[in-house]
């Protein structure tokens, strides 16, 4: 039997068997709104039978608010425009609509409309569910920045009442108390105060929302050094000596930089271990991305807390000694993630830490 | 120094203190009390009450006329932003020197206040004696350091 070439017309019974079997509707119209032929798909799909949707002109079967468009779209077909991707609404039996997207060409020696038409409305529902649950999910992410700006506020006030009477009463009423009277005073003086620091890093967490600021070229060398100034007396204190690799230019909120860097940097001074503190932050070029790391020769995390320290208020040592409440790395990932970047560490205890994050590359905002 | 001291003690200065708070009222006068001169604090406990005693109104009929003014912002009735622009419009009242002391620390707070013509703007440290330290710093400088308009 002889092969016909690849590229061969298809038989008009070939042809026929397609557009039977097509799962797409195919259409041709008449330049007076008629439709003149329909595979079964369109019964399939709608419901009604080919003769009912011929009987009368097709545009009685589209979505009211969806008719003008439709036939404005037709007219631009006789006038020689094909329709791509033009989507409208049909009605089905059952007299609910189903979305359809549109690809048509006329023929101007027939005077003829061919038109394949695709039942999107699953993916119609599943983009608008989509929508309303993109704007629930933001306007809640709204709600609880403001609701967590509002609370840090709010509560800062009364707390300060708390402490400061305490306070005034401990001074006041001095040689009236007794060691232990000192004592509950002193307690009650030191919750407050933990309650006031635990307000004020709550507050700075949710500014990472609320005083989010636009991402712009940012010169990383100037941050890092700006960072080193801020800390000096720390590092100092620390005996510590700071270094960094080239840095680059990266598209970034540079305040929120700024305290991503001075976050990781503190941490490593204040987690040192017996010898002097070396810190190094690094940059590495990765596809799509720049790669920083914060390294020092500090006391180390041990593997199972990796995820853990990234929390709010997650301390991994109850020291009295060391300063904070936790939330110092609960911000450093809230702001590399508000700059779709990723943060992770490498650590072993007594071998010192590695921080890593990753500032993907972006494309400027538009001004304005 | 000694010389400054000297001259602002000869009369008793007077303190308009603007606060809904009765809690920072009783702070703020307790952080008066260790001042070096003699002085007398009036109390308004909110915006409406210290325009009334500025203009000598209702039950502020006897009121003095403050030398300064220590201002806080968040107020029921009327705040202290809308104090500060009625104090600021008014010709006789414009020349007092006002000081925004509030437990705010928000940036919009602060540029409105100086906006308006505050001279000057202090968040209430958390902390006693910051805050006693916060106060005494007030009066050493505007009460003995700085020069004050004359009162007619």
């Amino acid at each position: 039997m002889e092969k016909s070439p690849p590229a061969a017309a298809l038989r008009p019974q070939e042809l026929v068997k397609f557009f039977d079997m097509s799962i797409d509707m195919l259409c041709i119209a008449d330049f007076d709104g008629f439709f003149r032929r329909l595979n079964p798909s369109w019964q399939r799909t709608l419901g009604h039978s080919a003769d009912d949707l011929c009987a009368v002109p097709y545009v009685e079967f589209i979505h009211p608010d969806d008719r003008a468009a439709t036939l404005e779209k037709a007219a631009g077909l006789t006038a020689g425009t094909d329709a791509i991707s033009f989507q409208n609404r049909y009605r089905c039996k059952d007299g609910s609509y189903k979305w359809l997207l549109w690809q048509a060409h006329a023929d101007f020696q027939t005077n003829l409309i061919y038109a394949v038409a695709r039942d999107i409305t699953e993916r119609k529902c599943a983009e608008d569910m989509l929508k309303v649950t993109a704007a629930e999910l933001s306007r809640s992410n709204d709600e609880l920045s403001q609701f967590a700006y509002v609370a840090s506020h709010d509560l800062q006030e009364p707390l300060r009442m708390v402490a400061s009477f305490l306070q005034l009463l401990e001074k006041r009423y001095d040689t009236a108390l007794d060691e232990d009277g000192k004592k509950f005073i002193h307690f009650a003086v030191d919750g407050a105060k933990r309650m006031q620091a635990l307000i004020h890093d709550l507050l700075s967490l949710s500014r990472v929302q609320t005083r989010a600021r636009p991402l712009v070229p940012t010169d990383c060398a100037k941050i890092f050094r700006d960072v080193v100034d801020n800390l000096q007396i720390a590092i100092a204190d620390a005996d510590g000596t700071v270094t960094c690799d080239s840095l680059p230019e990266v598209v970034a909120d540079s305040t929120q930089l700024a305290q991503l860097f001075q976050n990781l940097i503190d941490n490593a001074l204040k987690f040192r271990g017996t010898e002097a503190v070396r810190i190094h932050v690094g940059a590495v070029r990765r596809k799509g991305a720049w790669e920083f790391s914060v390294r020092d020769n500090g006391v180390g995390i041990e593997p199972q807390f990796f995820d853990r320290i990234f929390g709010i208020f997650q301390r991994l040592q109850v020291c009295e000694h060391l300063p904070g409440t936790g939330i110092g790395l609960a911000v450093c990932k809230k702001i590399v993630e508000r700059h779709d970047g990723k943060i992770w560490l490498e650590s072993e205890p007594g071998r010192g830490s590695a921080f890593f994050f990753t500032i993907p590359d972006k494309k400027l905002a538009p001004v304005g | 120094m000694r010389n400054i001291m000297v001259m602002a003690q000869q009369r008793t200065v007077e303190i308009l203190l603007v606060d809904d708070n009765i809690g920072d009222v009783v702070l703020t006068k307790e952080a008066l009390k260790g001042a070096d001169f003699s002085n007398h604090v009036s109390v308004a406990r909110d915006g409406c009450e210290a325009i009334e005693f500025l203009r000598r109104t209702g039950k502020f009929a006897d009121a003095k006329r403050p030398d300064i003014i220590l201002l806080d912002i968040n107020m029921p009735r009327k705040n202290g932003c809308e104090v500060l622009e009625e104090i600021r419009c008014d010709e006789d009242l414009r020349i007092i020197p006002v000081i925004i002391l509030t437990s705010s620390e928000a940036e919009d707070d602060i540029r409105r206040s100086y906006e308006l013509g505050a001279n000057c703007f202090v968040t209430k440290p958390a902390d006693l004696d910051e805050m006693v330290k916060a106060v005494q710093a007030i009066n050493f400088f505007w009460l003995t350091v700085a020069k004050l308009p004359r009162t007619l």
